[in-house]
């Protein structure tokens, strides 16, 4: 990606910030239905922007990480209460988060994380059909897993085999690619790295395995 | 629990005026009505300095060159900052990566724009609530506090079953390492470690080796550190802080990378001090430079910069640049006496490394001058001493350094400062001899006066150890010895009030030059044994 449009993307994403704080305004005065809709729209358009950002710093060697402890508990409360739940009321959406204050803390980017399960959350709600579950528990061999699973038709065989293709439409696959990039670049001192597995059974199911 | 956010008091730092009527905004709803106001670095210490707030809100960006990072730095360092207030950065997405890998001061939580009033009030909460449970804690530590205590306070939260484990652990860490407990504070991060890979335990671990004596595995676990936590700022700055001791060139490189990570006007500075021993006068400059002109604000700075930039740039031929910096370096500090003798030994280096004998010499006396009238911080001292050499008074030298080194023998830093200027002198060797030498000496004084204690010989112990306490002021070791061994008399041979005021004296003198000396505890538990009721109380 060239830097100006790199450069373009961020005054857009800071844009489209500043409209929805006008958007916020404009909503608390007079609500609508319309309203929320598009502050929901420049909220998900201005997270895309921040994913590509986020891409293009990759590919230039300037993304960093920053890596400290986060309470788990905490964090899924965070990630729920960013998560536009009253869109989908015909979903039934469970997530517990007694499993991250089992778990207690664990070393990531809350802020980068979050973005690839709330990505992974919408994608599931828009395809679930009746229910949608985020889970936290920790690996066997050590690491920490996030999946969200639906029950929707699941993904198409050439994301499932590692593409990034065209999932569905309105679906670029940039969610995909950002949750694979920011898995990976979670490491440990012992050489141990993040993935994504995603997997089909009654639905799909997506997890993030931190290191 | 729940906090009445009503009952609190905020500071808001912001430079950008719709910035904080937004925020302020965001805090009312979030209940926090009653909250000042600050635009810039200076309107943020005046506030901080005139009143006691419960949480301060600050902006990472502030302009004028400087950072919600820097001034958090500041007023903890300045104590303007009590450990039991809450401190919230806010950022960018493209900056909070700095704030949240932050090294040793970081701040409570960081939040990144754009939030919602609810988002806010949720984090307000629970740093607040965090400050709350770890209260017992904060109130044993900062300028007055008693080191002991919060290490007996953190047992007795770890005790119970909370939440708040984790930090708890985390500032115990912190405080073994501070009272030099290294053994104990390497079990507690191994204890962690083995739970789980996390960057905070990684380097507490290597910190608790590399004061035990392991520089090398220490070493090798902050690079491996570094390989998975490229942007913890901590790690880089462990990691130069060993090198130096080995490797300038390394560490000069580490700096380098953290410096990536992370602008800071200390790191610049460290960057310029590593890059002149290294005799990369122009990689000096640049980092000198960048120290001076990026803070417009002034309060970042030190007078070490304006130092380091005088030099390089004499080095590489810039006598009258070097010269204008010497100047303007008075123009920007207050006046003390470390300020002239400072300015007036980086004068005569630059006169003497530009072949004015006469100028140097004359610029050399007035800094000798003001040594004699003050007493100076060490790190002036040694620029003095450097600029002897340079005029080729080297025995005056020596004895500048020497006195310096008796005082701060246990000062690792201190004792890197004298090497370079042995070094810059082209007397490396010989430094290290020196230095080796008198850092044995005052082992050895130390080691007999014990021995003649041991011995019986009180007398002849607490005369060796008061001759070098009331020559050495800023020498702990010497002073508690000596404190130590007064008290021991009274202890066997009966009160005696001259006696027991001289202790409490040496002892003040050793609170003074090092609060966190490893013996200070046994001299002020065995003084407030031996001293009577009534007797002046230990200022601690």
């Amino acid at each position: 990606m060239d830097a100006f449009v790199a450069a373009a993307i961020h005054d857009a994403k800071n844009s489209l910030n500043a409209l929805g704080a006008w958007l916020d305004e404009a909503g608390r005065e007079c609500p609508s239905p319309a309203l929320h809709q598009a502050q929901t729209l420049a909220a998900r358009l201005s997270a895309q922007l921040v994913e590509l950002l986020v891409l293009y710093r990759a590919g230039e060697g300037t993304l960093r990480l920053a890596i400290d402890d986060h309470d788990v508990a905490d964090f899924l409360a965070d990630t729920m209460a960013e998560l536009e739940l009253t869109d989908h009321r015909d979903i039934a959406f469970t997530c517990d988060p007694g499993t991250g204050t089992a778990i207690g803390h664990w070393a990531f980017d809350a802020y980068l994380v979050r973005f690839a399960l709330l990505d992974a959350l919408r994608n599931a709600l828009r395809h679930a059909r009746s229910r949608v579950a985020l889970t936290v528990a920790l690996e066997p061999g050590g690491g920490m897993r996030f999946t969200v699973t639906d029950d929707g038709t699941g993904f198409p065989g050439d994301v499932l085999d590692g593409g990034v293709g065209e999932m569905a439409p309105g679906s670029s696959g940039l969610g995909i690619a950002f949750a694979r990039l920011i898995a990976a670049r979670h490491a440990t001192p012992g050489g141990r790295h993040g993935h994504v597995e995603l997997a089909n059974a009654n639905g799909a199911s997506f997890s993030l395995v931190l290191p | 629990m729940t906090i009445d956010l009503r009952e609190l008091r905020g500071l808001l730092i912001d430079d950008v005026a719709e910035m904080r009527t937004t925020v302020r905004i965001q805090l009312a709803d979030a209940g926090l009505e009653r909250c000042d106001t600050a635009r810039n670095v200076k309107e943020a210490v005046e506030r901080l300095g005139a009143n006691r707030y419960d949480l301060v809100i600050c902006d990472y960006n502030l302009g004028q060159g400087a950072d919600g990072q820097q001034l958090l730095e500041l007023v903890r360092r300045r104590q303007l900052l009590p450990p039991t207030t809450a401190f919230l950065m806010i950022t960018g997405e493209t900056s909070y990566e700095q704030v949240s890998t932050a090294a040793e001061y970081a701040p409570d939580d960081y939040l990144i724009k754009p939030f919602t009033s609810g988002t806010l009030h949720t984090r307000l909460e629970r740093i607040l609530e965090k400050k709350e449970a770890l209260r017992p804690v904060y109130q044993h530590m900062g300028e007055r506090g008693d080191r002991a205590k919060a290490l007996a306070t953190c047992d007795a939260l770890l005790a119970q079953p909370s939440r708040y484990s984790l930090d708890v652990l985390r500032l115990k860490g912190d405080l073994l390492l501070q009272t030099r407990r290294q053994d104990e504070a390497l079990a507690l991060y191994e204890g962690v470690l083995r739970q789980r890979a996390t960057p905070w335990a990684e380097v507490g671990r290597a910190r608790a080796l590399a004061a035990a004596g392991r520089e090398d595995r220490a070493r090798e676990h902050l690079n491996a550190a570094l390989a998975a936590y490229p942007n913890y700022l901590a790690a880089y700055d462990s990691l130069a802080g060993l090198l130096k001791k080995t490797d300038a060139a390394a560490a000069q490189q580490v700096v380098e990378q953290a410096l990536k990570v992370a602008p800071s006007t200390r790191r610049q500075r460290s960057l310029g001090a590593l890059a002149l021993d290294n005799r990369d006068f122009s990689r000096a400059e640049e980092a000198f430079r960048r120290a001076v002109e990026k803070d417009r604000t002034g309060f970042f700075k030190s007078h070490d910069d304006y130092a380091g930039l005088a030099k390089s740039c004499v080095e590489q031929g810039k006598t009258q640049e070097a010269l204008s910096v010497v100047k303007e370096m008075g123009d920007h500090f207050s006046r003390t006496p470390e300020l002239a003798a400072r300015q007036a030994a980086v004068e005569s280096l630059v006169h003497s490394r530009a072949g004015d004998s006469a100028a140097a010499k004359a610029a050399l006396d007035r800094a000798l001058a003001v040594q004699q009238e003050a007493g100076l911080d060490p790190t002036t001292a040694l620029e003095i001493a450097q600029a002897c050499f340079a005029d080729g008074r080297n025995d005056e030298a020596r004895r500048i350094i020497q006195a310096v080194a008796e005082e701060h023998y246990e000062d690792d830093t201190v004792f890197a400062q004298a090497q370079s200027v042995f070094a810059a002198a082209g007397l490396k060797e010989e430094g290290a001899i020196f230095l080796e030498v008198t850092k044995k000496r005052m082992i050895k004084l130390n080691n007999d006066a014990v021995a003649l204690a041991k011995a019986g010989q009180l007398e002849q112990a607490i005369t060796m150890l008061q001759e070098a306490a009331d020559r050495l002021t800023s020498n702990c070791q010497v002073s508690l010895n000596a404190a130590i061994a007064l008290l021991m008399h009274i202890h066997k041979r009966g009160p005696d009030a001259d006696r027991l005021a001289q202790a409490h004296r040496y002892i003040s003198q050793a609170i003074v030059a090092n609060r966190d000396h490893a013996k200070l505890p046994e001299a002020v538990a065995l003084y407030r044994k031996v001293a009577p009721e009534g007797a002046p109380v230990l200022d601690i």
